[in-house]
Formats: C-alpha cells, sequence, structure tokens
C-alpha cells in the first residue's frame, strides 16, 4: 500500500490527508501544533506533533520510507523551503510542496521539490475563467499544449448526434466525455436527479438539455469555444 | 360561505400544479416545468419544498444561479432542509 505524509495541517494540508485517508491509503500527518494533531488523530494512520523542519524529528517517525510526500505549511516559507530540502536529502523519492508565490515556487523547485502546486493561484484562475464564461465549469491543464474542459452544451446541440455537431470539423477538438443529469423521484416522492457519465461516447450519442462535455484538444483550439453561444 | 371554498381549491390547486412540474421534470420538459412550479409559488410563496423542486429542475439544465438562490430560500425556510443544503453546499463548493 502507498504511503504518504502531508506536513502542515492548514486547511489544504488536511484536506489532502482526509482526502487520501478515506481512500484507504496510509497517512502519517504532521504538524507542529497540537490540536490540530489530536484533530487528526482518528482519521490518518499516524498523526505526530513535531517540527519537522528539524532532520532526526523526520527520521523518527520513518518519512523516508514514504513514497509521497506533501510539504503544506501554511505562511511560513522559509519552513516550507528547509523542509522540502530535508525530505529529498533523507531520500524521500516524490515530494509536492505547496507555493505562495512564483518565487517561492522557484526555490522549491531548485531544492528539490518534485512538483510544486500553487492552489490559492490555480483556484484563482479557476473562478476567474467561470465568471467569465460561466458556460465553462471546469478547466484543466493537461500539459503546455492540451486540455480538458468541461462546457455546458450549446442549446443549438440539444438533439442532435455527435456526429452532427461541429466540434470535431470546426474545432478540432473531441469529446471524450457526457455527463447527464437523469431526472427521476426519490422513495419519498421528492424530485432528484442521478448523474450518468457517458465515458467515450459513440459517434450516435444524442445530446439532451442539460448535458456537460467534456472536451480533450489543444488549449488554443479550446480556448475558441469560449465564443459558443 | 365561499371563504371557506377558496383556500381549499387553493391548496388543491397548488398540489396540482406541483405533481404537473414533476411530471414535466420527469419528462425532460424543464422550461414547463419551471412554468408549473413558479405558478405554484405564486399561489403559496412560503413552501420551501417548492423552492427545492425549482432548484433541481434549474441544476439539472446547469442554471446554477438560480438553482442557488432557489436552495438558499429553501434553507432558510426550513432549516434542517438537508437535501436542499446538500445541493446548495455542492453548487457554491464548485
Amino acid at each position: 500500500m502507498r504511503q504518504f505524509a502531508v506536513i502542515g495541517l492548514g486547511r489544504f494540508g488536511m484536506s489532502i490527508a482526509e482526502t487520501l485517508a478515506s481512500r484507504g491509503a496510509q497517512v502519517i500527518a504532521i504538524d507542529r501544533d497540537e490540536e490540530k494533531i489530536a484533530d487528526m488523530a482518528d482519521v490518518v494512520t499516524q498523526a505526530v506533533q513535531l517540527d519537522a523542519t528539524e532532520e532526526r524529528a523526520l527520521r523518527s517517525v520513518g518519512i523516508q520510507d514514504v513514497d509521497v510526500a506533501v510539504v503544506s505549511v501554511g505562511e511560513d516559507i522559509q519552513a516550507s523551503i528547509l523542509i522540502t530540502l530535508q525530505l529529498k536529502e533523507l531520500g524521500v523519492k516524490h515530494v509536492i510542496a505547496k507555493a505562495l508565490n512564483a518565487m517561492h515556487g522557484k526555490i522549491l523547485r531548485k531544492v528539490g521539490a518534485d512538483r510544486v502546486v500553487f492552489p490559492e493561484r490555480d483556484m484563482g484562475i479557476r473562478v476567474a475563467q467561470r465568471l467569465v464564461t460561466p458556460r465553462i465549469l471546469d478547466y484543466i491543464e493537461l500539459s503546455p499544449t492540451h486540455s480538458l474542459l468541461e462546457l455546458v452544451a450549446p442549446h443549438a446541440y440539444e438533439g442532435r448526434r455527435l456526429r452532427e455537431i461541429d466540434l470535431r470539423p470546426k474545432y478540432n477538438v473531441s469529446v471524450v466525455a457526457i455527463k447527464r443529469k437523469v431526472p427521476r423521484i426519490t422513495s419519498k416522492g421528492d424530485t432528484e436527479f442521478a448523474e450518468e457519465v457517458v465515458v467515450a461516447p459513440s459517434s450516435e450519442e444524442q445530446l439532451v438539455k442539460g448535458d456537460l462535455l467534456v472536451l480533450l484538444g489543444k488549449s488554443e483550439d479550446l480556448e475558441r469555444l469560449r465564443d459558443l453561444e | 360561505m365561499s371563504g371557506e371554498e377558496q383556500p381549499e381549491n387553493g391548496v388543491k390547486k397548488v398540489t396540482e400544479l406541483i405533481e404537473m412540474g414533476k411530471f414535466y421534470f420527469l419528462n425532460q420538459c424543464y422550461e414547463q416545468a419551471i412554468e408549473k412550479y413558479t405558478e405554484a409559488l405564486d399561489l403559496t410563496p412560503n413552501d420551501p419544498d417548492i423552492y427545492y423542486n425549482l432548484g433541481i429542475v434549474y441544476e439539472s439544465i446547469n442554471r446554477l444561479d438560480e438553482a442557488r438562490q432557489m436552495f438558499e430560500k429553501a434553507v432558510d425556510m426550513k432549516g434542517d432542509f438537508e437535501a436542499a443544503r446538500e445541493h446548495l453546499d455542492r453548487i457554491v463548493g464548485i
């Protein structure tokens, strides 16, 4: 079973640790704050209060044996850099570090972070994109050139089959999945909908009102979809 | 005397409108469902269930701002409305 360590239990670190644990992973959660450790004690495999900038302390919990360590300390940039450095020196294979700004991210990479994430910046971009184009619900960069995009199907597509719409010929993007809400009545008589995902839909698949299209393509091609009505 | 009959008729009308709204929703006739629920709300503006049902229709067709407003009203009127709260949390969370 894969082993993870999460160092720094702010909101970001806490939600990573909780999600990993809920998926059945072994998680060591580390923080300086005793209260936070007490909160996580029942959630993760092991919750330890220690100063992660100290190599000895890290070694004492066997951090060198985890597969992935996430450094999610909050405001203390110096601590986050030191911890990242220690982890790599101790031989942790994969270190993911949270950066507060571009310079912080640069330094984290220099000291060996395998991946640097900017959760606040990324969330900011997502929220802004949704505000500018409400039709686009999500946008994930897969590589510098390609992205995945979740788009509310335009009215003009309703009732038509995939082969009849112009996504591929005109925009050069592929429909990799359709998220569909199917209306139903619960046993209590309330209305509700079930969410269905049609993965790799055939060209005969007919679109209905409310469908969300998950599209894959070059970022520049996807960008042009923003103008779809 | 007629005063006694009217509220009863009103209740019957609202129940009918809600049933029609549900029927249209189940048949994916979302615009008609919205119409019926809105008519029902004109008659009984304080029914959290109608707001909830209307929220479900809006959410189904990705009109999320309107869906959010409906769920908010449902939760405001009935604090322990779990289903409405779940939908609201999810919409706000995305």
